[in-house]
């Protein structure tokens, strides 16, 4: 017997939860509609057998709550991704585990971090166009093959998923965690791949300028991302709460703001001219050279698409939701790029390493101790999402299940 | 399992602080990074306290058992702590009625005829029947009141007797009945480290002569502190005249400790961690306190002195008070003791609706000042838990009230002395001979309930070494007129307190909250 | 302060329940809350008995009876059956709660309390108040090393009896499977006897993942047994066994008729209830299959009905 914390397909309670989150009472309320409404179950399943060829048991030790698994239990994700999800599935991506079984390059019992995208080798079918040259994270057949569609452990019935006591992966999603990276810093490591692949998809040219909008998880995480493995010149963050300002200074971004300060600061440092719109918030004429979007919210984009040059980059790393307006991606002749998961390096030639590899070199150096400062038990798993979807009110950067503990 | 203390530091999670401030309490929610230290877990207590009296009693620690060392047509005498301790007042039955009864058992088995019961008040104010009978119980109060049951006169030529000095030339003088007792059975408790021991017989039942060798400024800025006997100047002094008296007399003292149970269950939320406060305890909470503030005054203050404590008593040891005294510290440590790692620019402290002084009475100014800046700023062990020059801060009210029958010395003292200059030394040299010895005062402390003439002046000594050591002393909430005439700054929230600070330690000082009642000792590395 | 102050300085940093996070700090000293169990007392109160009386009889027996075509055999055994009592059914189907209650006798079914696994109904409040009321379910913990004692035995001495599914979970596959110890270890210990019921059909009218019996009026067996009585100093490992061979008698006699099982239990065959020895959906197929309906035959042979 095993527990898990099982999504299912409720479609009343989606749409009650995302109705009742789009109201502002609802809104501040999140907490208490994603713990209660949200259609999450913590189950018993039986005992899995250990899976055949290239597939491995692993058993989580720490697994992290991620923006989008909020995004879902609060119905603000989007219906476009109902299709490649299966339920009932267990959430959870961002695992670090300790495997049960042999595979052909891990023994037995070894600390893995698992990349989660559930691409053409671990679905046995053969290689897609993206697949071939390295690039999982486009995989065409995420809703094929052997298991059923889910586009990463952890949105897939089959697979299992981090917020349990056991899941499956497959042998090519594992990756070894070195002795020195301690479980806190490991969760962290899926996170980190996907700030690397999202830096990596745009070419910064040296010096350019980059706003940042978000101090969360990913924020955080791309700016470091930034500030180690591209060129880039001042970094900009936009931080709500004073301890993401403190920790962004110490990955070492140029200048943090607070977003109602943005426009402004955003005016004295890179010049141009302030407009003020009677409806909708003020927008630079100029403005930086590249604007992540690291927040998920509309708010955030819309900080993002006003505030970037025209003929500039706004790249979206978190997931979307609600609806912003497109005008300054039209009329400032914006490019607008998205970025999902991480890569296996591009193609083979390149020898470029892949995004996991990075990640798990760079996790070991960062100033990333104190990230995950709440580790909660699976049976308290609505204290755990509350405390989640209150994470930058209440101090923290990233809140992890751990599944060992009872 | 009982917890032990520890030093919280105020952080996104934390919520609203409980901060007592006089007859009332308050939620303040502190700056981010504030440290709060909190007492441990409160102790259970003994479940047979007779017993462990009557073990006690048989079993002391440096004496031979107490039947033993009473024989018929001994003159016994029974000194037992005044109204000044336990703070709040314990629930009735009083563990000195427990132990004075079990006491006078065996007595009576032994059949003593003259026995005389004094309560060891030295220069504070007698107690009232009533009050007598509620801490030695009713069958003993008439047995002996009036005639065998009284207090000690320190202003009585007769009934003193001066027994010698000691090798720094301190006088010792005690009661004259007391002195020529065959045995001396002590009745202590010990309520925080300052009492008992070597103070119990030579403070209790001393006299102003004696008195004034240690109830000075020099001695008090030197008593690092007093609630630290072995840093302390004053129980140097205890432990001299102590040593005079062990040859004149013989002590039989039995000291009790007690938990930290201070507050009754109904309002069982001011001795718990606030994040662990239930749903009944916040809902009491905002009860009480909307309670509180719609009373009158005079009535709050009548329901706050009458709120007695169900204390637990966590230890009772008997025999020589040399022996017995370091197990009663070492039960008060483990009830109150915290580590504390350093000072801090500011330290807070929240003042309670009592103090030893002000029971059954009215807490005046002088009062609150010796409360803050002498018994709780006197909580440390090692160093204060603000650095030198810091700036303290105290919640109290400070109402301009004084009790006319119980402090009339400090009437005077407030409106003349205090005009005039706040220094303790100048106070000292100037104006407390005039006190003690005015005939008015001492007519009062003989045959009224007054405190001593000489007693404003000694509250204002003990808070010497607090006003040597830190820079400003601000009080939230307080009076203003009252704090401005002692030389206190008043400022009506905790953010303002900090603004008027930021002179002094400037503008993001460490703070440190001791987070007391229930009772907290901080050591401080 | 004003009022509305004040309770926003207590409430800030709490939510709903004013519960507030441990400071960081404080997260050492933590006591770890004791386990309570939810308490089920006040659905034994009268008020509470004659409510779940009209709602048994009222909503829930005429629900179960309309959308499926129970028959209820074997009554007549507890005929002679005073005072408490285990019933001990198989479980395969939500229903199976429904059906022994309604189909109980009256003077067992006022006091009756069913044994709901702690886990399943009593995570969330509004659950276990709901399965509370209507059925007088008390928690019993399944799984966990340091699992609370259940209720179970202080019902039995005040004279409750009991409904518990000793499989402890719901058939996967509509066969049953191994019973636990826990209600022949109660039976052992009181000395009180136990029911054995089948229940043929609910896994084929409601199983596992549906939350409304099939349509169509499915046929529905619910077969009792003779009461079992523990022997003096029997064990509890012992009696399972009777209990466990007396409710598959029960299931075979649907298939092949009370003497035929009868004789199948003297070979110590319990092999029937357990399903077939094949590809899962070989076992459903078995477990699913219509039980056999006597509908009126037709009077004339080959003619059309």
């Amino acid at each position: 017997m095993t527990a898990a914390l099982e999504y299912r397909r409720a479609p009343a309670r989606y749409l009650t939860a995302r109705g009742a989150t789009s109201t502002r009472l609802g809104s501040r309320l999140s907490g208490v509609l994603a713990s209660n409404v949200a259609p999450l179950r913590l189950v018993s399943r039986g005992r899995q057998p250990a899976p055949d060829g290239g597939w491995a048991r692993l058993r989580p030790l720490l697994a992290g709550i991620c923006g989008s698994d909020l995004g879902m239990l609060t119905g603000r994700s989007s219906p476009y991704l109902f299709p490649v999800v299966s339920m009932p599935f267990v959430p959870g991506h961002e695992i670090v585990a300790e495997t049960l079984d042999e595979t052909p390059d891990l023994p037995k019992g070894s600390r893995v971090v698992v990349d989660p995208v559930l691409a053409c080798a671990a679905r046995g079918v053969p290689a897609c166009r993206w697949c071939e040259v390295g690039q999982h994270s486009r995989c065409d057949r995420v809703t094929t093959g052997r298991i059923a569609a889910g586009l990463q452990t952890g949105f897939c019935a089959d697979t299992g998923g981090g917020w349990s006591r056991t899941m499956v992966a497959h042998a090519t999603q594992l990756h070894p965690v070195p002795d020195r990276l301690d479980n806190e810093r490991a969760v962290l490591v899926e996170p980190l791949a996907c700030a690397i692949h999202s830096v990596r998809r745009v070419d910064i040219p040296p010096g350019a300028s980059v706003l940042i909008v978000g101090a969360g998880t990913v924020g955080l995480l791309t700016l470091l991302a930034l500030r180690e493995l591209t060129p880039a010149g001042a970094t900009y963050l936009v931080a709500k709460y004073g301890h993401q300002r403190a920790r962004a200074r110490e990955l070492g971004a140029t200048e943090v703001f607070d977003p109602a300060r943005a426009p402004r600061a955003m005016r004295r440092a890179t010049g141009g001219s302030l407009e003020h719109p009677v409806f909708g918030a003020e927008y630079l004429l100029g403005g930086v050279d590249f604007a992540f979007e690291c927040s998920g919210s509309s708010s955030g984009l819309d900080a993002a698409l006003r505030l970037v040059r025209a003929g500039g980059t706004v790249l979206l790393s978190g997931m979307p939701s609600g609806t912003v307006d497109l005008t300054p991606v039209w009329f400032r002749q914006l490019r607008l790029v998205g970025s999902y998961a991480s890569d296996g390096g591009g193609a083979p030639q390149d020898g470029q390493p892949s995004d996991f590899a990075t990640a798990v070199s760079l996790a070991g150096d960062a100033p990333l101790s104190g990230y995950v400062d709440a580790v909660y038990p699976l049976t308290r798993w609505r204290e755990a999402i509350g405390h989640a979807i209150g994470a930058g009110r209440l101090g923290t950067v990233k809140v992890a299940f751990d599944p060992t503990r009872d | 399992m009982s917890r032990p203390g520890f030093v919280l530091e105020v952080d996104e999670r934390t919520p609203s602080l409980l901060v007592n401030e006089g007859d009332g309490f308050r939620l303040e929610r502190f700056p981010l990074g504030t440290r709060v230290v909190y007492p441990p877990d409160v102790l259970p207590g003994l479940r047979d306290v007779n017993g462990a009296i009557r073990r006690a009693l048989f079993n002391p620690v440096g004496s031979d058992p107490l039947p033993t060392l009473l024989f018929p047509g001994m003159r016994l005498t029974i000194v037992f702590d005044d109204i000044s301790i336990p703070l709040p007042q314990m629930q009735t039955p009083d563990i000195r009625q427990r132990i004075i009864e079990q006491v006078l058992e065996l007595a009576a088995e032994a059949g003593v005829d003259d026995v005389e019961l004094v309560a060891a008040n030295a220069l504070h104010r007698r107690m009232t029947p009533t009050e007598l009978k509620r801490a030695v119980g009713e069958r003993v109060y008439r047995a002996f009141f009036p005639d065998h049951l009284r207090n000690h006169d320190a202003e009585d030529p007769d009934r003193l007797v001066h027994l010698g000095h000691t090798n720094q030339g301190e006088d010792v003088e005690i009661n004259r009945r007391a002195a020529e007792s065959d045995l001396i059975v002590y009745v202590n408790v010990t309520l925080t480290a300052m009492s008992g021991g070597p103070k119990s017989v030579s403070v209790g039942l001393a006299s102003y002569r004696s008195l004034r060798h240690h109830h000075n400024v020099h001695t008090l800025r030197h008593s690092r502190s007093f609630n630290d006997p072995p840093n302390s100047a004053m129980h140097h002094s205890y432990d001299r005249m102590a040593d005079v008296l062990g040859e004149h007399v013989k002590i039989f003292t039995i000291e009790t400790t007690l938990n930290n149970e201070a507050f009754p269950s109904h309002v069982g939320f001011m001795n718990k961690r606030e994040w662990e406060w239930s749903l009944l305890d916040q809902a009491s909470y905002l009860s009480f306190k909307r309670a509180n503030d719609m009373t009158p005054p005079k009535l709050r203050r009548e329901v706050w002195q009458r709120s007695y404590a169900p204390y637990g008593v966590t230890g009772v040891h008997a025999g020589d008070p040399a022996v017995v005294h370091p197990l009663t510290l070492a039960n008060v440590h483990r009830q109150q003791l915290t580590e504390v790692d350093g000072p801090s620019d500011i330290g807070i402290w929240g003042l309670p609706f009592i103090c030893p002084y002000n029971v059954n009475s009215i807490m005046n100014p002088i009062l609150v000042m010796s409360l803050g800046l002498g018994y709780f700023f006197n909580l440390y062990r090692g160093q204060p838990i603000v650095r030198r020059g810091g700036v303290a801060i105290f919640y109290h009210p400070m109402p301009n009230a004084f009790h006319p029958v119980h402090h009339p010395s400090y009437i005077d003292f407030f409106d003349e002395v205090l005009a005039a200059t706040t220094d303790p030394a100048a106070i000292e040299a100037k104006y407390e001979q005039q006190f003690a010895t005015d005939p008015w005062y001492i007519h009062l402390y003989r045959n009224s309930y007054a405190y001593h003439g000489v007693h404003p002046f000694y509250m204002w000594y003990w808070g010497a070494h607090a006003l040597e050591h830190v820079g400003d002393v601000i009080f939230v909430g307080a009076n203003r007129k009252a704090a401005a005439r002692m030389g206190f700054r008043s400022a009506s929230t905790l953010a303002d307190a900090l603004e008027m600070a930021s002179d002094t330690v400037g503008s993001s000082p460490r703070l440190t909250y001791l987070h007391a009642p229930p009772l907290t000792l901080a050591d401080v590395r | 302060m004003s009022l509305m102050k004040e309770v926003r300085t207590l409430t800030r940093g709490r939510d709903w329940r004013g519960r507030t996070r441990t400071p960081r700090s404080a997260t050492a000293w933590e006591q770890p809350a004791p386990r309570k169990e939810f308490a089920t007392g006040w659905a034994r109160t009268p008020v509470a008995n004659a409510v779940r009386l009209g709602l048994q009889r009222g909503l829930l027996k005429s629900v179960a009876w309309s959308q499926t075509r129970p028959v209820v055999e074997g009554l007549d055994y507890l005929d002679g059956l005073r005072g408490p009592a285990v019933f001990v059914a198989n479980h395969s189907s939500h229903l199976d709660a429904p059906l022994v209650l309604g189909s109980v006798p009256r003077r067992f079914a006022r006091r009756l309390a069913v044994g709901a696994a702690a886990d399943y109904f009593f995570d969330v409040r509004w659950r276990a108040l709901v399965t509370t009321l209507v059925f007088n379910a008390f928690p019993i913990e399944r799984f966990g090393s340091k699992r609370l004692r259940s209720l179970a035995p202080v019902l039995l001495d005040r004279g409750w009896s009991l409904l518990l599914f000793p499989e402890s979970s719901r058939s996967q596959d509509g066969w049953m499977t191994s019973f636990r110890l826990g209600a022949a270890h109660l039976c052992c210990t009181r000395r009180v006897p136990a029911v054995p019921i089948a229940l043929r059909g609910t896994f084929g009218a409601m199983p596992r993942g549906r939350n409304w019996p099939v349509p169509g009026r499915r046929k529905i067996v619910i077969r009792y047994g003779r009461p079992l009585w523990p022997e003096a100093g029997e064990d509890a490992r012992h009696f399972n066994e009777r209990l466990t061979r007396a409710v598959a008698r029960l299931w075979a006699e649907e298939d092949i008729g009370w003497y035929q099982a009868l004789r199948e239990d003297a070979k110590a065959v319990v092999v029937r209830p357990a399903g077939p020895p094949a590809a899962e959906w070989r076992r459903l197929w078995e477990a699913t299959r219509p039980l056999r309906d006597e509908r009126p035959r037709a009077v004339w042979p080959g003619s059309r009905r």
